[in-house]
């Protein structure tokens, strides 16, 4: 688990910064890709589970708008510049989906945790009002 | 064209992607943001001058999940996916996500030197330091000039 401050440096790119730089200095368009997931059911509601290799909870960023839910990872790249690549199975890119919810799902108590590169977010049912009797009452 | 179907008793989530795929799969786009048919895990092989260096997108594993090994000049990786416990399959809406067991071997351009072999693991990224055995790295000869 280390991120040594020589990788943090590489990070901070100065070409980013500034708006009026040559296209060769321009910084790399980075590569979005879907993430694959899981969604299950449980007593509680749903459970949604995606696949962000390289997020963390901090580079995570999951929003709900109107009925919107979008997820957004951000893939940290630390390895050094100076590398040769012999074998590439995989680009490095961000990650982002979308799903629309409905009104079922309780959206204030939507929780969300990040382990090990895997994202999971408990959709909660929302608790529906019990089922009232209605007295019919007699004259 | 049902590309996904939810369950019919709670439709909590619908999903864009249904309109995206229909748009794209004509021209194959969904088949790149989606990467598709890949191996578990999909590996890169960076080679450095004192070293190789081996990366792993293997989300959700533990360091004790997996199992590293080096024989003659080929990494072998082994390892299995942990379900979640106690959901029934018929309570899944939607499986997208490798699952189960899976084995992956890669020969090594060059000799290593197995014992100093280290990994570290972050955020589903597994890294595997391979430095190169040291009869194979380039080596400068002093050349000294004689007197006669």
């Amino acid at each position: 688990m280390t991120n040594g401050s020589d990788l943090m440096s590489s990070d901070a790119n100065p070409a980013q910064e500034t708006d009026n730089v040559t296209p060769a200095e321009s910084p790399v368009e980075r590569r979005v890709f879907t993430p694959p997931i899981d969604i299950y059911e449980t007593e509680e509601g749903l459970v949604l589970c995606a696949d962000l290799p390289g997020v963390s909870a901090d580079s995570l960023d999951l929003q709900i708008q109107d009925n919107k839910l979008t997820l957004f990872g951000r893939v940290e790249v630390s390895l050094p510049a100076a590398g040769q690549s012999v074998h590439e199975e995989y680009e490095v890119g961000d990650f982002l989906r979308s799903f629309i919810l409905s009104d079922d799902v309780d959206h204030d108590r939507i929780r969300a945790k990040m382990s090990h590169g895997v994202l999971e977010v408990v959709l909660p049912r929302t608790t529906k009002a019990d089922a009232r009797r209605i007295t019919v009452q007699s004259d | 064209m049902p590309v996904f179907r939810w369950g019919h008793a709670w439709q909590a989530i619908d999903d864009l992607e249904r309109e995206v795929d229909r748009l794209l799969q004509g021209v194959g786009l969904a088949l790149h943001g989606f990467r598709i048919g890949r191996n578990f895990p999909a590996v890169n092989l960076f080679e450095f001058e004192e070293e190789f260096l081996l990366t792993a997108e293997l989300p959700g594993t533990r360091p004790d999940d997996l199992e590293l090994t080096l024989a003659s000049g080929v990494l072998t990786m082994k390892g299995e996916r942990p379900v979640p416990e106690g959901v029934a399959d018929d309570r899944y809406r939607r499986r997208e996500r490798f699952r189960g067991a899976w084995q992956r071997s890669l020969s090594l351009p060059e000799r290593i030197e197995e014992e100093q072999l280290t990994a570290e693991f972050t955020n589903g990224i597994l890294k595997v330091h391979l430095p190169k055995a040291t009869e194979v790295q380039p080596r400068r000869i002093q050349v000294i000039e004689s007197d006669d």
